[in-house]
């Protein structure tokens, strides 16, 4: 079973490190990320995979490489 | 330190048990050096790709090793098989440890510099003798090829040939960081081995008393 889901990070972002990390942990959790608006302030980006490994995406998104900072995730339609 | 591709000793076979693990460095890369409990040992990246923790600080279960962190555990190809907050979870193929070829000859665990290299590297060093013990120097891996080659012989296989204590002797160099150098030690025939020790631990202390070019240029 795949799910699909639109996240949400609000935080700081430097756009080019945060894309390659989500690119590096989609690889690493067999999970399809697909980023649309990557700036300094928020990052959308659709994944598809299973449920857990698109929980861990999540995760490891959440906690982002060392020069972002996520101060908040929430999924499309689940609120914040 | 520049990385020159090929086969080092990072270990002695014996001081790796069935079911440890132990954690090494080559050109400053950080490897775990385990073995499974049927006998077979394995040299990987010392990290495990969820949180980077050093899997030599984990626990090997059976032929697995198993991440100290969340307990990730990983089969002999280095392939997670587990998950234990996912226990229903089919892991992806694409969590795995990068390996490094490695082979057990004269007493020694070597391995190919080649991290995660598919194709097979050109066959390893095969000394003949007893793996006695190993050392580690405060000096260059340069620095100290170059202080062996006044009294040792360079030999193609890439070890040292010479003699401590009238013994003959192997001695492989492992590149362990810039500043430090780890010396394995082959008795390659008959010989008091505790001799042997007592004058290897002699040349590393001359080694490190004697200043680098460097230092004496200063």
């Amino acid at each position: 079973m795949r799910k699909r889901v639109e996240m949400v990070f609000l935080g700081d972002f430097e756009p080019e490190s945060f894309a390659e990390f989500m690119r590096h942990r989609a690889g690493r959790l067999s999970v399809s990320a697909v980023a649309g608006r990557i700036d300094a302030t928020r990052v959308d980006v659709a994944v598809e995979g299973e449920p857990d490994l698109v929980d861990m995406f999540e995760m490891a998104c959440s906690l982002g490489p060392i020069d972002c900072l996520v101060r908040e995730a929430y999924r499309q339609g689940q609120g914040r | 330190m520049n990385l020159v591709e090929g086969w080092y000793a990072v270990a002695i076979a014996d001081d790796i048990e069935p079911g440890t693990s132990a954690g090494t460095r080559l050109f400053d890369r950080e490897l775990v050096v385990w073995r499974d409990l049927a006998g077979v040992s394995h040299v990987w990246e010392d990290r495990c790709p969820h949180r980077g923790m050093r899997l030599s600080f984990g626990f090997v279960r059976g032929n697995h090793i198993a991440c100290l962190y969340h307990g990730w555990a990983y089969d002999t190809a280095g392939q997670c098989r587990a998950i234990p907050a996912h226990p229903d979870l089919a892991v992806p193929e694409t969590i795995k440890v990068a390996t490094y070829h490695s082979v057990e000859a004269g007493g020694l665990i070597l391995v190919h510099s080649s991290l995660g290299a598919e194709a097979l590297p050109p066959p390893a060093p095969a000394p003949t003798g007893h793996a006695l013990r190993s050392l580690y120097v405060d000096l260059a891996p340069d620095v100290v090829a170059e202080r062996l080659l006044q009294d040792f012989t360079a030999r193609d296989d890439g070890s040292y040939a010479g003699t401590l204590a009238g013994a003959p002797v192997l001695v492989f160099l492992q590149p362990f960081t810039a500043t430090r150098t780890g010396l394995h030690l082959v008795l390659a025939g008959p010989g008091d081995a505790v001799a042997v020790s007592a004058a290897s631990e002699a040349l590393r202390n001359a080694f490190e008393a004697s200043p680098t070019a460097l230092e004496a240029a200063e």
